[in-house]
């Protein structure tokens, strides 16, 4: 897998430069987008919407931004892997390389959108949460579990979808509801409900396997202290069991590829 | 798939089967599966049954067979793209392949940066593909078509780029699928060229083409793929005699289903013969070759006469003579044209018989096409039967 480095950073290149090619913003559109989100969330959520007595921490913009930021992470990996291995579909049928590295560019794509957004975003955050600590250093090591998390999901999205096309939209379909549901907005143990019957908030919290990964994040970032323990163990174990389970999918379902992509 | 008992270049197929379904709607949805949706459709196609080969490093081998007898799969098989449903393929090296001409190739990207792209499928890296990319764009004659994106390409531009960048990439194994035919022949031979060169060095090819002289210049040895299976392996001259039996050019001609009914006097039938007088589309150089017509006569024509013409595969004219024959009016005249010993080398040809009135000009008839075995030794069309001698004692040089 490892001599196929530059095969990865080809696909990774070509990547980046089809989805911005031609467009008048250019790579500055990786960022604009992500930001337009925060604002129109803030907008509806902090203003519009805004709920009498659900407390909200503050300042919430930034508090969404971090939010959005890890959720489109996850979720354009899983939707950019999911059709990657048919659209790259002529080099599977070409020679014999390891697939792996068709949805794994798809994904580092996102993580290279999602480092450069973070890059802007860290001083910010710092700057109004006043939240420069210690626990920033281990900012590069949750993103990095996030990172192997989500490629062990898109590697089995890849893969199915190239057997069952609709495994796409399904995936899609499903993300809407899940997003909702990922504290990106609240904070669950504040949510009403949550408070008259807690084991709601111990759900959203550890039952949602992207929560862990978005509170570590958001605890370092937002409230300037390290994650929880069991947020870290959580993390670690998901990212190791996610990995092992994409990449044992993905090589029990690849032998075909070339005959079905 | 890959096996280190092997030596690079060495191919070993055991037993190989594999079929492909071929319904029409291939992609199966999840929601199918759910609801336990049942195939539908024609049975799967075998496409290889039981293929066993061994190909040693350094062999030129050339795969012929009908269309979809499984010449294709076994490339494919062998470049590890497709697994097997049984038996074992394994091979050792690096196996460099020209299976579809356009894919693989990112068509908004430049021919220059698509080299890149092909490179590094084949684990190379950047550095290793630097030292090669000038000699990859020469080879290929794009000049500047190079730097523009590959979806303005033709087809004969992409076998240009696809081939220059595989003659590069120091294959041990050069799988070739039908793609030659699609360039002009000055380039086709620029790639046999090529081909031989890598040869020279070593590498093992496998080359499938419809082209019987293409296989005849590239490759010792020849394997006949029929329904799946392996019909015939062994040396090329042979080889080539078999699949065309096989593709049942083995009786050519037969009668004429245009209407010749405006016609004072046509060939209505043509058939050739070898000299014990049976039917047969592929002959040796030096064999008899008796050329069978059948003349019908409605009326009666003042000075009937039967042309006949050989060309060579390129159209150039090899022979041509015209005779006067007897042929009374209302009849069917059986003549045959005897070659007591074929003076053609080995290549495609065919021979065209007109019948008319003398000084009319007069239509083709009918043209069938015939085959010269290919051998080594002497090449061309035609066998001149010379041979040395030498003049006097060869001297000591002082």
């Amino acid at each position: 897998m490892l001599s196929y480095r530059y095969l990865f950073s080809q696909l990774v290149r070509r990547e980046l430069r089809q989805k911005y090619k031609g467009s008048a913003l250019g790579v500055l559109w990786y960022l604009v987008n992500p930001l337009v989100l925060m604002g129109a969330y803030t907008l509806m959520f902090g203003f519009v919407l805004n709920v009498e007595g659900a407390s909200r921490p503050d300042p919430y913009p930034i508090f969404l931004m971090i939010g959005i930021v890890v959720w489109t992470f996850f979720q354009q990996s899983l939707l950019s892997a999911a059709p990657s291995l048919i659209e790259q579909g002529g080099l599977v049928r070409k020679a014999r390389f390891p697939r792996e590295v068709i949805p794994g560019s798809a994904v580092m794509v996102q993580l290279i959108t999602f480092a450069a957004v973070l890059v802007l975003l860290i001083p910010i955050a710092v700057a109004l949460c006043g939240t420069l600590t210690w626990a920033l250093l281990l900012l590069p090591v949750l993103v990095a579990l996030f990172f192997a998390f989500t490629l062990g999901c898109a590697l089995v999205v890849a893969v199915l979808h190239a057997h069952f096309r609709d495994i796409a939209p399904i995936v899609a379909a499903a993300l809407l509801p899940w997003f909702f549901v990922t504290p990106i907005f609240f904070v669950a143990t504040k949510l009403p409900p949550v408070e008259s019957h807690p084991f709601l908030g111990t759900l959203l919290d550890w039952v949602n396997p992207v929560a862990p990964f978005m509170l570590a994040i958001r605890s370092v970032l937002f409230y300037g202290r390290a994650p929880e323990l069991g947020q870290v163990v959580y993390a670690v174990v998901a990212a190791g069991v996610a990995l092992t389970i994409g990449r044992a999918v993905f090589a029990r379902m690849e032998g075909e590829l070339a005959v079905i992509v | 798939m890959s096996d280190a008992s092997l030596r690079p270049g060495e191919i070993v197929l055991r037993d190989a089967t594999r079929s492909f379904s071929i319904r029409a709607d291939q992609a199966r949805t999840f929601k199918g599966l759910l609801l336990g949706a049942r195939a539908q459709g024609p049975p799967p196609v075998p496409a290889l049954r039981g293929v066993s080969l061994h190909i040693e490093p350094g062999e030129t081998v050339g795969m012929v067979g009908r269309n979809g007898a499984g010449k294709t799969s076994t490339l494919r098989v062998l470049a590890g793209i497709v697994p097997l449903q049984s038996g074992e393929a394994s091979s050792a090296g690096r196996m460099v392949s020209l299976l579809e001409l356009g894919s693989g190739f990112s068509r908004d990207f430049s021919g220059r940066e698509n080299i890149y792209l092909q490179g590094a499928l084949y684990g190379f890296t950047k550095p290793q593909i630097d030292g090669r990319i000038e000699r990859i764009i020469a080879f290929s004659e794009l000049g500047d078509f190079i730097e523009v994106p590959v979806k303005t390409y033709s087809s004969g531009m992409f076998l240009r780029l696809g081939f220059s960048i595989a003659a590069f990439l120091d294959a041990d194994v050069l799988l070739i699928d039908e793609i030659l035919a699609v360039g002009d022949e000055a380039f086709q031979r620029k790639c046999l060229r090529r081909i031989s060169e890598q040869i020279a060095g070593g590498t093992t090819v496998v080359l499938v083409s419809h082209d019987a002289r293409a296989i005849e210049r590239v490759c010792e040895r020849v394997v006949v793929l029929d329904a799946g299976r392996v019909v015939f392996d062994g040396p090329t001259a042979e080889g080539l005699l078999h699949y065309h039996r096989l593709m049942g050019t083995e009786h050519g001609g037969g009668e004429s289903i245009r209407s010749g009914g405006a016609r004072d006097i046509v060939v209505a039938d043509v058939e050739l013969r070898d000299g014990a007088g049976r039917a047969g589309t592929v002959f040796h150089t030096g064999s008899p070759m008796h050329i069978a017509v059948v003349l019908r006569t409605r009326t009666a024509v003042p000075r009937p006469e039967l042309a006949l013409e050989i060309n060579a595969a390129d159209g150039s004219r090899v022979y041509s003579t015209t005779t006067e024959i007897q042929a009374a009016p209302q009849t069917t005249t059986r003549l045959v044209f005897e070659v007591p010993s074929l003076a053609l080398l080995g290549g495609d040809y065919d021979v065209s018989l007109a019948a008319g009135d003398r000084g009319v000009d007069a239509a083709i008839d009918r043209t069938v096409r015939f085959s010269v075995a290919a051998e080594p030794g002497a090449e061309g069309i035609v066998d001149l039967r010379g041979s040395w001698r030498t003049l006097e004692p060869a001297r000591v040089a002082p």
